[in-house]
């Protein structure tokens, strides 16, 4: 395993190779992704089983558009309480403020999937 | 026109390819190729769509379809049809704007910038900014003379799922169906075990007197342990005979016969899963660098390989130790996209990905169980650490329709 880039660096947002490569790419600006939401990658590991955007294609509920803070409080629930269920283990993957992130992301997304934030 | 010529000229008449990147770069979008259309392939491919705006996203498999591994052992006893295992690639293409092409790769070319393919047409050079390799495993099978249409490992779903389906349908209640586990690291830990079960439930109910003998190159289960060592002792008491230790050292297909270090089976069926390694094309690019031998090296923070950061290895070929498994190399992609995208932005990856895998397992044909393993990065090591495992108290008819509906779901944010 090779060493990480400096952690001071990358808390820049400047792995080295990364900026280089774009700006002697050039490479024109992507659209919409300027900036990556809090949570969006975190609260993406959820799709397995509850859909991609929260929105589950069968069986398991979809998590989107609910209130992030009883959510949340599911979460942290699911995560204390012993082990029953494959959600009590999986709640367990997460720190609370990361469980607090997957929360807030997914009670932006619309219900509707109409409203889909597609790009 | 031979691969080596057409290489020479794409590096020569590399305008109509990837010379001119500034020239390039004021119009254009960067490309991603993605190589191998499985779960890590098409997942990776979505999300840089769904998440990247205008990245050009070009997915490279040999097949026009993919058969998923999961639930693919009750495709084998029969009580699913190939068609609930087929994912395909329109929604890819036209839901999510990728451009899917169905071709073999033959070279990786990093100093082109390029992959090169080969189809009826000949040969053809995509150029990229960014590669991700996704191609699954190889085998690597014991010395003897070895052929897996004789002894089929179904452990590629597809044709090989269909060759095992009907040799199990074949047998008799007197027959012995003989299968071995692989030394880990190999394709989906709880795997093999839930095979075994399956397999011993079909037998019991279907030709009643018939054995199953299961070979295990470990020394113990390697997932889920109280599930599959109840279910060995307990539901398959008397019918399934589980050896470890059982090192694979010579096969013969032919007599369906294998040589292990706990002495020689031959079955009246011979399920024979080969060791693994990293697939074809992370090798010929030089990319497998493990102590092993046998995996890539990436980064964790973006799946890039360790000697080579243009170049992404996601799935089963990547060595961080994971499992390898469908969900694990879904859940993989998204960290690798995401880090693409910040570093066509200009930024550096998440400095905190979380990666997970929560499968379900059939353990008869009406009850299942599940497995969960969650994964923090570790900037200590710069690893990825896992910080929770648990598997199912039993295996349960809920647990049975939650499998088809975690099937349903990862289906579609892998491949719709």
């Amino acid at each position: 395993m090779t060493q990480p880039t400096a952690p001071a660096l990358r808390r820049r947002g400047a792995a080295p190779h990364d900026v280089v490569a774009a700006l002697a790419l050039g490479l024109v600006p992507l659209a919409g992704s300027a900036a990556t939401p809090p949570g969006q990658l975190l609260a993406s590991q959820c799709a397995q089983c509850h859909g991609t955007n929260g929105q589950a294609v069968s069986g398991f509920e979809s998590i989107r558009g609910k209130s992030a803070s009883d959510m949340y409080k599911t979460l942290v629930e699911m995560k204390n309480r012993p082990a029953e269920n494959i959600m009590d283990r999986q709640a367990r993957g997460y720190t609370d403020a990361q469980l607090r992130l997957i929360a807030e992301y997914l009670a932006k997304l619309p219900t509707t999937a109409s409203a889909l934030p597609e790009k | 026109m031979n691969r080596r010529n057409f290489l020479q000229l794409a590096g020569l008449a590399s305008a109509s390819f990837a010379l001119p990147r500034a020239v390039r770069a004021a119009t254009a979008a960067p490309r991603v190729v993605v190589v191998g259309g499985g779960f890590a392939g098409a997942t990776v491919a979505k999300y840089l769509r769904l998440w990247g705006g205008n990245i050009d996203v070009t997915l490279i498999d040999r097949n026009a379809e993919h058969y998923a591994c999961i639930l693919s052992n009750l495709v084998v006893t029969g009580q699913l049809a190939m068609s609930r295992i087929r994912l395909g690639y329109d929604s890819l293409r036209t839901g999510r704007g990728v451009k899917v092409v169905q071709a073999e790769v033959v070279e990786v070319n990093p100093a082109e910038r390029c992959v090169v393919v080969q189809d009826a047409t000949g040969f053809r050079a995509y150029p990229y900014e960014r590669l991700v390799l996704a191609p699954g495993i190889e085998f690597t099978p014991a010395a003897g003379s070895y052929s897996a249409e004789l002894t089929p490992h179904a452990w590629k779903a597809g044709p090989q799922t269909l060759l095992l389906k009907q040799q199990l349908s074949a047998m008799t209640s007197r027959g012995t169906f003989v299968m071995t586990i692989p030394k880990s690291p190999y394709r989906c830990p709880p795997g093999p075990y839930e095979r075994a079960c399956v397999v011993a439930d079909y037998l019991k109910r279907k030709k009643p007197g018939a054995k199953v003998v299961v070979l295990d190159a470990n020394t113990s289960i390697q997932a889920e342990p109280l599930t599959f060592d109840r279910a060995f002792k307990e539901t398959y008491r008397g019918m399934l005979t589980y050896v470890t230790g059982a090192e694979v050292t010579g096969v013969v297909s032919a007599e369906r016969r294998v040589l292990t270090t706990q002495g020689s089976f031959t079955g009246t069926v011979l399920n024979y899963i080969p060791n693994q390694r990293a697939g074809d094309i992370v090798t010929q690019a030089g990319l497998v660098n493990d102590p092993s031998g046998r995996w890539a090296l990436v980064n964790p923070l973006t799946y890039a390989s360790v000697v080579n950061p243009e170049i992404h290895i996601l799935g089963d070929s990547q060595g961080t130790g994971q499992p390898k498994s469908g969900h694990m190399a879904n859940s993989q992609a998204k960290v690798c996209a995401d880090a693409i995208i910040r570093a066509f932005n200009g930024e550096g990856p998440d400095p905190a990905p979380t990666t997970s895998s929560a499968c379900f397992s059939p353990i008869t044909s009406t009850k299942a169980s599940w497995l969960s393993a969650s994964f923090q990065y570790d900037p200590g090591t710069a690893a990825m650490k896992r910080v929770d495992l648990g598997e199912a108290h039993e295996p349960t008819s809920d647990g049975f329709q939650q499998m088809y509906q975690w099937a349903d779901n990862i289906f579609a944010d892998s491949f719709v």
